[in-house]
This record gives C-alpha cells, structure tokens and sequence, in this order.
C-alpha cells in the first residue's frame, strides 16, 4: 500500500548549509495496519509525511502510495490519501459543514454522493452540534475532529496522521486513538508519526524508530524489544537515540 | 488545469474574505466612509480658504497725491483693484504717527543706514503688533516732480512697505496693496508722459487679450482624466495587497495552507484560484472608491456653490469615462492583483506580507506618476511603458482625444497583457516552489551569514551572488556618479571614467569573484580561448555595428533625447575634441570600459545567472543588469542588445576574451565615426556612409544588410564551432562555467 525506498530530502539552510532531513529511508506498510514513525523533535518524520502527502518532493528515492508515485503522479496519490497533522488546521471563517464539503468537491465528489457520506460521518463523529459552528468558535479538540472528517471525506484508503494528537487533552486524544483504531478495522493502511510512546505502544503494528533523518530500527513492538533486548519502548527508544547521537556532534536545538 | 478546482477555491476564498472584517473594513468600508469624510473635510477647511480681510497701516496717507488717487474715502481707488479685492483691504491711518515715521526716514534720500534701518523695522514691528495690522506702508513727504511739466504736481519717489513673512495674511496684504501700487505707478507714468505729450501706450505697444476657449465640459474632463486613472491604479493595488496577504502569508501562519496544498487541487489551480479572488477584491476597492469618490465629489461641488467648484477645477465628469475606467480595471487589477500575490507568497506572515507593501508601492510610483507629468503623452515610446501607457490611453480616451489614442491600441493592449501574463506566471512558479512556501523563519546574523557564504562557496558564483553583483554595481555607480563634478576637460574626463569603471564595476566583480567563489577564474569567465574566436569576434563587432546604429536610431525615435542629453553629448564632443588623438579616446572608451564590464557582467553576472540552468534566461538577465547600469534609458535599451550578443558569444565560448574583443572594437567604431565625422566619406570607408546634410554621418542600406548578414553567418559559426566542442548541450550540462561570457561605451552608440 505504501512503499518508500531510499527517500531522501535535502534543504538548504543558513546556519547549518546543506542539511539533511532525510537520509536515505525505507519501509513499506500495509492496509489494515498502523504504521508508527517514531522519533525525537527534527527525526524527518515530518518532512518524510510531507513527502507521501506530495506537499514537498523529495531530493532522491522513490515512494509510492496505492501504486502511485508521490512525483510522477501526485494527483492521484492525493486520491488515495487523507492528510491530517497538527499543522493541518482548519479554516476560522467557515463552519465545519462548509470546510468538509468544499473538500468533498475538491476530490471530485458527487453533490449527492457528497451529501449522505458527510451525514454519515457528522452522526458518526457527533458533529451535528457544530454543524454550522465557524472555525475560530470551535474548541481544539472540535478542530480535531473536524480535521479527521476532512481527510476521510472520500474515503481513502491511506491515512495520514502526523503528530495528530499533540497539544489535545487526554480526552480528545482518546477519542482521536480510537478514531485510528474503527479505521485500521475498516482496512484502512494508517500511518502514524508520533513522539508519545504509550500511543505507538498502544495502536501501532509495526514501528520505525528515526532520527536526524536516518531510520535506526524497524519492525513490530516485539521484534524490537527481542532485538534490543529491552521490553520498555520508552527506554529502547531512548537508548537508541542516544546510541546514534554519540557517534554525531551534539543537536543544536537552539538556533 | 480544472476550473470546477478553481472555481471551487474561488467561491471558497471570496466567501473567506467576505467574513474577515479587516478586510472588509480595508476593501468595502474605507472606501465609502474615507471620501465623505474628506469631503467633510474639505467643506470645513473651504471656510478657511474664504479670503479674509487684511489690515493695512498708512502712514504719510495725506501725501499721496490727489491725481492720479491711491485712496479715495480711506479705500483703494476703485480704478485701481477689483471691487472684492477692495472690500478686503482695510485701510487704517494714523495722523500722529506720520511725524514720527517721516521724521526718521525723510533725512535720507535713499535707504537709511543699517542702524536706523533696524530701529525702524523694530519700531514698525511692535506698532503692527500692538495695531493688529498686517501691513505697515509709510508715505514720505512728496517731492516736487520735476520735469513733469506741472507746476504743483507732486509725486512720491518711494513708499516703504513692511510685511512681516512669517504671516500668510502679511503676505496676502503686501501682494493686494502691491496690485492697486502698481496699477497706481502705471498711472503716474501715464500722466507723465501726456505731459510731455507722449502717447502712454508707448509703454504697452501690444495688448494681449486672453481667451479660454475649451468648453465646461472639456475643462472638466481635464482634471478628472488626470485623477481618475490615478485613483483606479492606487486602488488597485492597495485593494489587491489586503486580500493577498491574508490569503498566501495568512494561510501558511494559520497552517491552512498544507491542508489545500495535500488536497487534489494543483498548485496552478490554487494559484488561479486565489488570484481571481484577490482581482475581485481589487475591482471592488476600485470601483467603490470610484464611486464614493465620484458621489462625495458632486456633494461637495454643489455646497462649495456655482463659483467655487468650477474655479477649483471639480465639475462632473463625463459619463464615457466610466466605461473607459472599467474597461482598464481588468487587466490593472490583473497585473496589481497578481504582482502582490507573488510578493505575499514569500512572506512567512501576515505581518511580514505588509511589510512588502511600501517596497510594491515605491517600484509602481514611478509608473503611477509619469504620466501626471505635464509633458508626458501618449506616444509609442510610453505605450510600451507597462501601467503609464494605459493611464496615458485613459487620459486621452476620458478627454475625447480618440483620434490621438486609437493607433496605439495595440502596443498599450499588448504591453499590459504580456504584464499580465508575466505576473501570473509568476504566481503559479511562486506556488510550485517548495523554498517559497515553506520558506523557515531563521535568524539572520552578519556572523551567520558571513560563516554561511564561506562554507557554501561553490566553484562558481550562485544567482544571489550574480544578482548582488548587479545591485553592488547600481548602486556604486549611483553614488560615485552623483559625486563627481561634470569633468571640463580630457585629462578630468579620462580619470573619471577610469577610476569610475575600476571602482564601481572591475573592482566589485573581481572581488567577489575571489570571496564568494572557489575558482575565480572560472567565474571572470578568464579562460583560455582558440584564438580563431577572438577574430570572429572582432569581425563581429565591425559587422554587427550597422545593426546596433539602426537599433539606436528606432530608439532615439521611439524616446527622443532630451535637451541636458544633447547638451551633455555636446559637452562630451568638445571634451573628445581636447583629447591628444583617436588612440586616447580608444583607451577610455573602448578598451578599458571592455576589459571592466565584461569582467563583471558577461564575467561574474552571467556566470552566477548561468546556475538557473537556462543560457537563454541567463543572458537576457545579465543583458538587463547591463542595460540598467547604464544610466541613460535610452543606452540602456540599445546596451541590452549588445549585451545579448555578447552574451552568446560568452556562453558559447566559454570565455570573456571574445567578449573583451567585440566590446573594443564595438565601442572603438564609434569612436571612430564621431572623430572623423564627414571626413569619413573620402576615406577607404566611403562605399559603407552617406551624409546627408553635412554633418550627420550614416550607413548605407545596402552595405549594411551585407554586412549584418555577415555577423548572422559569424554568429552562425561561432554556434557551430563551440557545438562541435561539446557533445552534449550546454544548458543540460552540470553548472561548471565552462560555458559563459563583456560592456562597451554606449553613449556614442546613442549620439553617433
């Protein structure tokens, strides 16, 4: 379903030159499973999500989503995917009915068509109470959801969700996990970037751990604590990042 | 591209814009509360700038003679000023005081010395405050007046008048109380000269009668042709920058952008879409300011009453202009609507989007102000111009002028559209650039930067490089000139221009070439060329020059000379003239000026533009960049040609010594025609000129299509001969410098 293969990306930067978000990265995750992206604040896995959305191109490697490549054939990708991060907000100045439509139609939606799924998925996600809410009325975790229903307005089989629970409560972010979760059931192929480790324990099937661009370790929760011999993921995370930082010069975190 | 996409984003935007109120204030609100607002304005301060009646302090009034009178019932003699004027001068006269002031100027002929003469001005200044008067005038004792034939004529040879400066109603005192002198004085004259019995016409022979002969209709058509288009093109833009800002920096602030830019709309569509949307703001600010102004204008002309209004130039304007202002809307708000946008998408912010906006304005003034100049009109030369050419057609067509407007139609239609077109492409590169959207928020620091550009340096010079280079040069060039005194002969002339070409054009390139590049060899484009191509070059040059005069003279028609460019040129053959002969001026002109500029621009300049990886692109840019640094816009044109020849030659030959070799002997042949002049024709050169009146020398017509076909064919081989060098293209080819790039004096090129 997806399939990244030596994804690199390059930016030029004034304090640092050329710098390197992505270093070369490969993994392949499949419908019907949560892919998690885990690691630290500038790991890539923003820039690696960016990639797959077709928001940014990458330097070198390929990648591609349903079947489709991310450069030859971003428009279709864009068919196949729904993008939600918690840079993706929402418009202030339209109501949640207003947004989800005009993205309906953007993917080409038709009117009727259109109209059942977002009754459907407003019952679904209780939304019906903020229908006609503007945007800047709404409280976080109303954007959240709203975001959500946004990207699986057309029902893709890919999603995307980077970072997608950061700044929420606890109570919003339950219901977001639990949102993932209908829709893993549902067979969708999720990918998912996080820095929490109790999300990643709890939703993700398999789990790529990265950092300053480069992809340290890969594969299920268990076959990582086998390898690393360590059952915590929190301390395995932390010790591999750790690792791969002492062979480098320190991150300036601050610039 | 799908236009149901944009269509989608377009009715999303509008409605989007339609419910923030900063915009709405900016875009509908101002414009209807800013106009009646300074129309109420305007209503207050008019009863200000009704005339006030001005005080006048005389003393000495009975000296004034009875005939001709100065006053009459303590007013100006109604012979002397117009019956309001009159009403205005209040006369104010002091018996008491005439002893006093006379006492102390009768005992000099002529001015008192400096001592009584500011005991007086003390003396008046206090009296004039304590009296409230603006204007004191003492009248000395009359003296007989002499010779004038009459026994008891008395006539005063001087009246002083203190006026205090500071004071606006001084001012306006002096000037009424001068009007009724003067008319006084010619009075006087005129009965001086009956008594010697001569006819006082002799001091105005010929009367000059005055007559305005353009209708109420065609005087108000005037003014509003003039402000109309103004205020249609200001709007514009302003209408446009508010919504553009909001819409490409205020999206990526608030994070909606990434979620449009994942969706399945293309990024020309989303590009499209928003412009559209942007035009639509700019058409309405327009249109109410149009609208407001037009309305609040009426208000006001009919309070300020029939005399007033037309006296201030407002009256209504003629219908037809409206449709002319709404045609032109279109591709103004276009042009405005897309330039802005372009500019907002750099922004990371709303805040620093406005932040673009005086930069946006102070680049269109220049184009919004031509054509308020009085001497600027519609020709072909300023149809070409983008933005004044339209509003030059909008002053004629709002004047009726029809006849004068319609042949060039075309170019004004032609240049605003391929504007246009220029600017939305711009938008659409904007929106496909990742280094534009998501541009990061870094800190700069001299430091920082400093340490960046040292670890950066490539081989050869980048587009930021050959683009500061440029500016570096401008901007050298502009101060350095704006020091230096006009040089009065040879020797001041020849050390100007030498130290103005190495300081402001040899010496930025060269180091630049050393700091910002590892090669700077390779990036002055110094490299070892077959000596086959430097004749070639120098062939060209002699070849090509026919072409390059024809070029100047079309120019020179299009954007005739000015009379400090012919003085100037004058100036500069008188200079030449001193010179110790043709090897000299060769020197200043032609080789030095060669090796210079081409270090720098078909050097430096193009080998930095040669890393957007299109030769094509390259050359035209440092074409511009050559063609702007010389100052004269009439040489800029004719240089940017020359530079894109020169420009080839580098990028095929890889190297600047050609370009050296045709700059020389370019800028050497016109050196030489300028010197040898008529002379020219009884020389072994007489077949390729003609003189027609003696002194302007030109090429023949069909020498020269000889020997510009002979160029093609040399530009033909030079394309064939550096083709067989490389197999594979030149732009296609990594960005090694291997491939590039020369100036010349063109001030002869323009005056020849």
């Amino acid at each position: 379903m997806i399939h990244v293969s030596q994804l690199k990306k390059t930016y030029s930067d004034l304090q640092q030159g050329e710098f390197v978000a992505l270093n070369g990265i490969s993994f392949d995750a499949m419908p019907g499973q949560i892919y998690g992206l885990l690691g630290p604040n500038g790991a890539g896995k923003t820039t690696a999500l960016r990639i797959l959305s077709t928001v940014l191109k990458p330097t070198s490697g390929t990648a591609t989503i349903n079947g489709y490549d991310v450069v030859k054939e971003p428009a279709q990708v864009r068919h196949q995917i729904g993008f939600v991060s918690t840079n993706t907000a929402i418009y202030d100045r339209m109501t949640a009915w207003e947004i989800i439509r005009f993205f309906g139609l953007l993917y080409g939606m038709p009117a009727e068509e259109l109209q059942i799924r977002m009754e459907v998925i407003f019952e679904r996600f209780q939304m019906n109470n903020i229908r006609h809410i503007l945007g800047s009325a709404m409280s976080t975790g109303m954007k959240q959801k709203v975001s959500i229903a946004r990207a699986i307005i057309h029902d893709p089989p890919v999603l995307i969700f980077d970072e997608a629970t950061s700044g929420l409560d606890i109570l919003v972010s339950r219901e977001v996990l639990k949102t993932i979760e209908r829709l893993k059931e549902q067979g969708k192929c999720i990918l998912f970037s996080s820095h929490i480790m109790s999300e990643v324990h709890r939703l993700c099937d398999q789990v790529a751990i990265l950092n300053r661009g480069e992809l340290l370790a890969e594969g299920t929760i268990h076959e990582l604590s086998n390898r690393y011999k360590q059952s915590d993921l929190e301390e395995l995370f932390f010790n591999l990042i750790a690792s791969h930082n002492e062979d480098r010069e320190p991150v300036n975190t601050l610039v | 591209m799908k236009w149901s996409n944009v269509s989608l984003i377009y009715c999303r935007e509008l409605r989007d814009q339609l419910r923030d109120r900063r915009t709405l204030f900016t875009v509908l609100i101002l414009p209807l509360l800013l106009y009646p607002l300074m129309g109420i304005s305007l209503l207050q301060v008019s009863q200000f700038m009704r005339e006030y009646p001005t005080r006048i302090w005389l003393i000495g009034a009975d000296q004034l003679p009875d005939s001709p009178a100065l006053l009459i019932d303590q007013k100006i003699n109604p012979a002397l000023l117009d019956l309001r004027t009159r009403e205005l001068l209040h006369i104010e006269t002091s018996e008491d005081d005439d002893s006093r002031f006379r006492g102390l100027i009768e005992p000099f002929a002529e001015r008192p010395p400096k001592a009584v003469s500011e005991m007086i001005e003390r003396l008046v200044r206090n009296d004039m405050q304590q009296r409230n008067v603006d204007l004191a005038v003492i009248v000395p004792h009359a003296r007989d007046a002499s010779g004038a034939g009459q026994a008891n004529a008395r006539f005063q040879d001087r009246i002083l008048l203190f006026r205090n400066s500071a004071s606006d109603k001084s001012n306006i005192a002096a000037d009424r109380f001068k009007a009724a002198l003067g008319k006084w004085q010619a009075e006087i004259t005129g009965s001086m000269l009956r008594a010697h019995q001569l006819d006082p016409q002799l001091l105005a022979p010929v009367s000059v009668i005055e007559t305005d002969v353009a209708s109420r209709k065609n005087r108000s058509a005037a003014l509003w042709s003039k402000v109309l288009p103004l205020i249609i093109v200001v709007w514009c833009l302003t209408g446009a920058f508010y919504p553009a800002v909001d819409l490409c920096a205020g999206e990526k602030e608030r994070g909606t952008f990434e979620t449009l830019l994942s969706s399945p709309a293309r990024r020309d569509e989303i590009a499209i879409g928003k412009l559209l949307t942007v035009m639509s703001f700019s058409i309405i600010t327009s249109l109410l300011n149009l609208i407001s102004m037009a309305f609040t204008g009426f208000l006001v002309a009919s309070r300020l009453g029939a005399g007033m209004a037309p006296a201030m130039g407002i009256g209504v304007p003629p219908l037809a202009c409206f449709g002319w202002l709404l045609l032109a809307l279109l591709p103004i708000s276009a042009l405005f609507s897309a330039v802005a946008m372009a500019a907002a998408s750099f922004a990371r912010s709303s805040k620093e989007g406005q932040y673009y906006l005086v930069p946006l304005m102070m680049i269109s003034l220049p184009l919004m102000m031509l054509p308020m100049l009085p001497a600027a009109k519609l020709d072909l030369g300023t149809s070409l111009i983008p933005v004044s050419g339209l509003m030059l057609m909008l002053r004629g067509l709002i004047e009726g002028n029809y006849q004068e407007c319609i042949p060039f139609a075309g170019p004004v239609c032609a240049v605003t559209l391929i504007g246009c077109w220029l600017a939305v492409r711009w938008v659409v590169r904007q929106f496909n650039s990742e280094a534009v959207l998501f541009r990061s928020s870094e800190r700069f620091g001299i430091a920082t930067w400093a340490k960046h550009v040292m670890r950066e340096r490539d081989d050869l010079p980048s587009i930021g490089h050959a683009l500061l280079c440029g500016i570096v040069i401008l901007v050298l060039k502009f101060f350095v000139g704006a020091m230096i005194a006009a040089p009065a002969s040879w020797a001041e002339f020849s050390k100007q221009t030498m130290i103005v070409l190495i300081a402001t054009v040899g010496t930025p390139a060269v180091l630049m070439a050393i700091v910002l590049t590892r090669n700077p060899l390779k990036s002055l484009k110094l490299q070892k060329v077959r000596l086959s191509w430097i004749a070639a070059a120098l062939l060209l040059a002699f070849c090509l020059h026919p072409l390059f005069t024809w070029i100047t003279s079309i120019v020179l028609q299009l954007y005739p000379p000015t009379t400090d460019m012919a003085v100037t040129q004058q100036l500069l053959d008188t200079i030449l003239s001193g010179s110790p002969g043709v090897w000299a001026i060769i020197v200043v002109i032609a080789i030095a000026p060669a090796i210079l500029e081409e270090l720098a621009f078909r050097g430096f300049i193009l080998s930095g533009m040669q890393s957007i990886r299109s030769n094509f692109k390259a050359i035209i840019l440092t074409s511009i960049l050559f063609g702007v640094a010389h100052a004269v816009f009439q040489q800029s044109i004719v240089t940017f040609f020359v530079g894109c020849v020169l420009g080839f030659i580098a990028v095929r030959t890889g190297s600047i010594f050609p370009c050296i070799a045709y700059h020389a002997v370019h800028n050497s042949v016109f050196a030489f025609i300028t010197c040898n002049g008529p002379s020219l024709l009884d020389g072994p050169f007489g077949w390729l000129f003609s003189c027609n009146d003696g002194t302007y020398v030109a090429y023949r017509f069909w020498p020269s299509v000889m020997l510009t076909s002979l160029g093609g064919m040399l530009l033909l081989w030079i394309w064939e001969q550096s083709s067989r060098r490389s197999t594979t293209p030149l732009a296609s080819q990594p960005h090694t410098g291997r491939e590039e790039t020369f100036t010349f004096w063109t001030k002869r090129t323009l005056f020849p």
